[in-house]
């Protein structure tokens, strides 16, 4: 109903004070968002596809940070000239536990079985 | 390599969404029977098209695997088949929704074109422990490429069979004699599926240059343990 109402002030206002209600002028001006009990279920909807696109972000991003930071240690070892890169050991480690772990092939490949990527890929 | 175009494809996936979110909510009508309810259609349709091609697309990766032998091909079918899953959680989830909305239960087990979504979904779901039950590289992808076409082969014979049979409560919206979709209702679709479509591309994508980003480093690692021609490490040389 208060929706409603809104309309119906917008709708008698000039397109002026419209732009000054900003997005709420947008909202109300809308008759296709009627939020009721359907209404819910939609957003619920898109929501859950919304959400589902961010925690994939997120991990992808977690990825990424775990990428640079490799990146960081290979760089570190490569400049310093020092045998042993930090946490080579512990990764080859997770490499021979790793199922599909192959030895040696195209770097794509490589990240095929990674660990922490098993399986979930994102 | 694989992020060269990564931006102006994200950018695009960006625009289209917005573009088809306004066009569902500020243009396409209401729809007579369902009402407002019907504005999931335009995700939940789009999703599941995107995910049944992208599984389709997967097999066919997974044939140029299997006939040049090359690894890129099984990382793209890998890839293409662990995106369509997301988006098949997604098509699951906006279809319970939806489901409850309009018939009010969350899940309807007679209903043909739900249940042999959810079978091709849980099929594939298998992919995963199937490949990373082999250890062997070269045997694990193979195998994940003859699991691919084959399952692969099976999304287009089940969405025919599920076309064929007759259904009980879940519409038939495309190519019936009822009538399809009004013209703004069909542009909202098409862009809707546009974006979906690139967004599908654009993760795909985005997957890939992170899977080939970490791949290099481990490719560089290795160089650099590897001893040098003359038996000393590259990286680690001795010093006098």
């Amino acid at each position: 109903m208060r929706r409603e109402r809104a309309y119906l002030i917008l709708r008698d206002q000039s397109m002026g004070e419209v732009h000054s209600f900003g997005m709420l002028g947008l909202l109300a001006a809308t008759p296709a968002l009627p939020l009721d009990e359907a209404g819910k279920y939609v957003a619920g909807a898109y929501i859950v596809f919304l959400a589902l696109i961010v925690i994939y972000v997120a991990i992808m991003a977690t990825k990424l940070q775990r990428i640079e930071k490799d990146l960081r240690d290979v760089a570190r070892f490569a400049e310093q000239g020092s045998p042993g890169t930090p946490g080579r050991e512990a990764e080859d480690n997770s490499d021979q536990a790793a199922p599909g772990r192959g030895s040696e092939g195209p770097s794509i490949s490589d990240s095929l079985a990674p660990h922490g990527s098993r399986g979930g890929g994102a | 390599m694989y992020g060269r175009a990564l931006k102006p494809l994200s950018i695009a996936t960006t625009v289209a969404i917005v573009a088809a979110f306004s066009l569902v909510f500020f243009y396409a009508p209401l729809d007579a029977d369902q009402g407002f309810i019907q504005k999931i259609f335009y995700l939940h349709v789009p999703l599941a098209i995107t995910a049944l091609v992208g599984f389709v697309i997967g097999g066919v990766f997974a044939i140029a695997h299997l006939r040049s032998g090359n690894s890129k091909w099984d990382a793209y079918s890998y890839v293409s088949i662990h995106m369509s899953v997301i988006f098949g959680v997604a098509v699951l989830a906006t279809g319970s929704i939806w489901a409850k909305a309009s018939w009010g239960h969350w899940w309807v087990w007679d209903e043909p074109t739900l249940v042999s979504f959810l079978i091709v979904f849980l099929m594939y779901a298998t992919y995963y422990p199937f490949r990373y039950a082999i250890e062997d590289r070269e045997r694990q992808g193979r195998y994940a490429s003859v699991f691919a076409i084959v399952a692969g082969a099976f999304v287009p014979l089940n969405f025919m069979a599920v076309r064929m049979a007759q259904s009980l409560v879940h519409p038939r919206t495309f190519g019936t004699a009822n009538g399809g979709l009004p013209g703004s209702m069909m542009l909202t679709f098409l862009v809707c599926l546009l974006a979906i479509g690139l967004l599908w591309v654009t993760l795909v994508k985005f997957e890939l240059t992170a899977k080939s980003a970490s791949g290099q480093v481990k490719r560089l690692r290795r160089a650099l343990d590897a001893p040098a021609p003359g038996g000393r490490s590259r990286v680690a040389p001795e010093v006098s």
